[in-house]
């Protein structure tokens, strides 16, 4: 009995901490690069103008980052959101540019395109079963195989005022128009995962499916909502990509698919299903922002960008799983675990490994002549 | 309890493919009363429930409330005649709060300019409220996530799902103190004598025969997907029911 006690207090300041963890991590990592670029760059990093940068950066990434929380929580995944982005802005430009649409229907038939190509992507889930990675995936290389197909290699630029000003409009004495769009639907997202049938299902279907369904929660439609949630928002920052740029191509929005996860798997939502943290997403996102504007300020070549991406979502993935497991043993436990046999068998070939790789550079170092006559 | 079994079910046959699971099973539970269902593993004790609750449907055979014919497509059409499971697994969502649990499917809610909200509030007094009088359960806090609570109490949290439902009237267990230690056991054997005072019909499958001469009125035995015999808690003994389900010859066997 009092074994008992003793661990449900022990328990219950993790459990205390637990909900703000979402915002801790990602706050502790914005104060780093504060304080980092407070030493590095100062000058330039905070000038008011850099700040509008990083807002504006930002901006593009939140309705995203909304939808994905969604998506994510239901144990879902979207690949396929950039190339929707792509397509969606190049419908809309064509729309414009071809046929003479006015602005102000262009862009609502631009996020409903987005809407419906989510929906396409929610049915091929959960209709014809394909595993959201593999379904996305393939729908990605169709959405932007279409873009291809539609813009050729064509630039297209000059928008009517609507369109810019979505994009990179500025409300005189407060923030850019696309700030307060992005901030509005983060907010909304909050909303209606709190207060929605919508939202309380996509927490109990990411939670446990079997339950969800037991208890006659409709799971692939809200399913299928979320990808719907998930295409439209793609096709707002298409919209917002195109008016920042007043240019669109095939070719835009490359990456965001991994750079929306990434800000919300750092935001603390979990890959697992089950754990949303829109406030987190929102932070997540502001995060990455910093952390590539930062890059650019200290002048690093524009391909880092990608592995310190890669790097920040693996090591945030990693920590959340280590914080979120109920039966650490602490420090003690992980030295004891590391002198297992199979942690030595484990460290033994990775030893190997990198032995075969400092044996073969060293015969080619050993026979290498000179590589210029051989061109 | 009264002369009328509030539910009858007559010459239940289910085959599943080539595999008869149930031949020609008929069961009886009345208001008022916990009739327990024993039997070895895979004498198709989860199956005749999962009948009983629309889950499944039968190869053959007939279901009765009240004397009426029932006709179920679906669980929900169980539901709607105030049948409902608690089923081993609970079926709850561990990362949403107890509440939220209990309110499942059914969400209360509230319009704010014509729009549909959740009721948030209200789902939690309610749920509260749901779990003190009719199980005695008081949780610590109500907004933890449900991983965090007991067995016993994830337990009467799914409980509390069922008996919301004012109009229900057969409430089904299938082992609900198979992952539990003694004293939680023994909190959930106590709700369920607190059900049976309520007036339902509960009918409560079970390996542990300890447990089934506690609480049970009426013990249904089932073997290799028949109906061997039906017990009388008062007039028998753990060892007949014992030879009932192993299929041993015991002097008095029905
Ligand atoms: N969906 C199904 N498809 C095919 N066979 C099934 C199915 N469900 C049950 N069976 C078979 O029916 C028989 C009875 O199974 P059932 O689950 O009802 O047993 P049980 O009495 O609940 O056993 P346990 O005590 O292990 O829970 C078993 O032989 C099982 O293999
Ligand atoms: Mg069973």
């Amino acid at each position: 009995m009092s074994a008992v006690a003793t661990n449900s207090t022990s328990r219950s300041l993790m459990e205390r901490l637990e909900p703000y963890l979402a915002i801790i991590g990602p706050m502790v990592m914005i104060l780093a690069i504060l304080l980092f670029m407070g030493v590095a760059e100062p000058a330039r990093y905070f000038r008011l103008s850099n700040l509008n940068l990083i807002l504006l950066d930002a901006a593009l990434y939140m309705p995203m980052a909304m939808a994905m929380t969604f998506v994510i929580t239901q144990r879902g995944i979207d690949l396929s959101i950039g190339s929707i982005a792509a397509l969606s802005g190049i419908l809309m430009a064509f729309l414009i540019k071809q046929y003479g649409f006015p602005a102000y229907v262009a862009v609502p038939l631009a996020l409903v395109l987005g809407a419906l190509m989510g929906l396409i992507n929610g049915l091929i889930i959960t209709r014809f079963k394909v595993p959201d990675l593999i379904g996305t995936l393939a729908m990605d290389l169709v959405y932007r195989g279409l873009a291809l197909v539609i813009a050729k290699g064509l630039v297209l630029a000059r928008f009517p005022e609507m369109v810019t000003e979505i994009g990179r409009g500025q409300i005189p004495g407060f923030i850019p128009v696309p700030v307060v769009i992005g901030l509005l639907t983060m907010a909304l997202g909050y909303m209606v995962l709190k207060q929605t049938h919508f939202g309380r299902y996509t927490i109990a279907i990411g939670s446990s499916p079997e339950a969800s369904e037991m208890t006659g929660v409709a799971v692939d439609r809200h399913k299928v909502y979320a990808y719907v949630l998930m295409g439209a928002c793609a096709a707002l920052a298409g919209v917002m990509l195109t008016g920042k740029l007043n240019a669109i191509q095939a070719t835009s929005a490359p990456y965001f698919n991994l750079h929306v996860i990434a800000a919300v798997v750092v935001g603390g939502t979990s890959l697992f299903g089950g754990r949303p943290s829109m406030v987190g997403s929102l932070a997540g996102v502001l995060l990455l922002s910093m952390m590539i504007n930062a890059l650019v300020t200290l002048r690093i070549e524009f391909f880092w960008q990608s592995v310190a991406s890669g790097v920040v979502i693996v090591s945030s993935v990693a920590l959340y799983t280590w914080i979120q497991k109920k039966d650490r043993d602490g420090a003690l436990g992980l030295l004891a675990s590391l002198r297992s046999k199979e942690a030595q068998r484990m460290f033994r070939f990775s030893a190997a490994l990198l032995g075969a790789l400092i044996l073969l550079l060293a015969i080619g170092a050993g026979l290498a002549v000179d590589p210029t006559p051989s061109g | 309890m009264t002369d009328h079994p509030l539910v009858q079910m007559r010459g239940i046959t289910k085959r599943f493919g080539g595999v008869t699971a149930l031949q020609d099973v008929n069961l009886e539970a009345y208001a008022g009363e916990v009739l327990a269902i024993v039997g070895d593993n895979g004498a198709g004790k989860s199956t005749l429930i999962k009948i009983l609750t629309g889950v499944y449907q039968p190869s053959e055979g007939e279901i009765f409330l009240d004397g009426q014919p029932l006709e179920m497509a679906s669980h929900s059409d169980a539901i709607a005649q105030g049948i409902d499971a608690v089923y081993q697994t609970l079926a709850l969502a561990d990362h949403l709060t107890p509440a939220a649990n209990m309110f499942l499917g059914t969400e209360l809610t509230r319009k704010v300019a014509g729009i549909e909200f959740l009721d948030n509030r209200r789902m939690k007094s309610e749920a509260a409220r749901v779990l003190d009088e009719r199980l005695g359960v008081r949780l610590r806090s109500m907004d933890v996530t449900t991983d965090s609570l007991s067995g016993g109490q994830r337990q009467a949290v799914a409980i509390a799902r069922a008996v919301y439902h004012e109009d229900l009237r057969v409430l089904v267990m299938d082992e609900p103190t198979a992952a539990l230690g003694p004293q939680e056991t023994a909190r959930t054997l106590k709700l369920i004598k607190a059900l049976r005072e309520q007036g339902l019909a509960v009918i409560l499958i079970s390996h542990s025969l300890d447990d089934v001469f506690e609480v049970a009125d009426r013990v249904h035995v089932q073997r290799r997907g028949r109906r061997v015999g039906v017990v009388e808690t008062a007039n028998s003994t753990v060892q007949e029911v014992l030879g009932l389900i192993v299929g041993a010859p015991a002097n008095d066997a029905a």
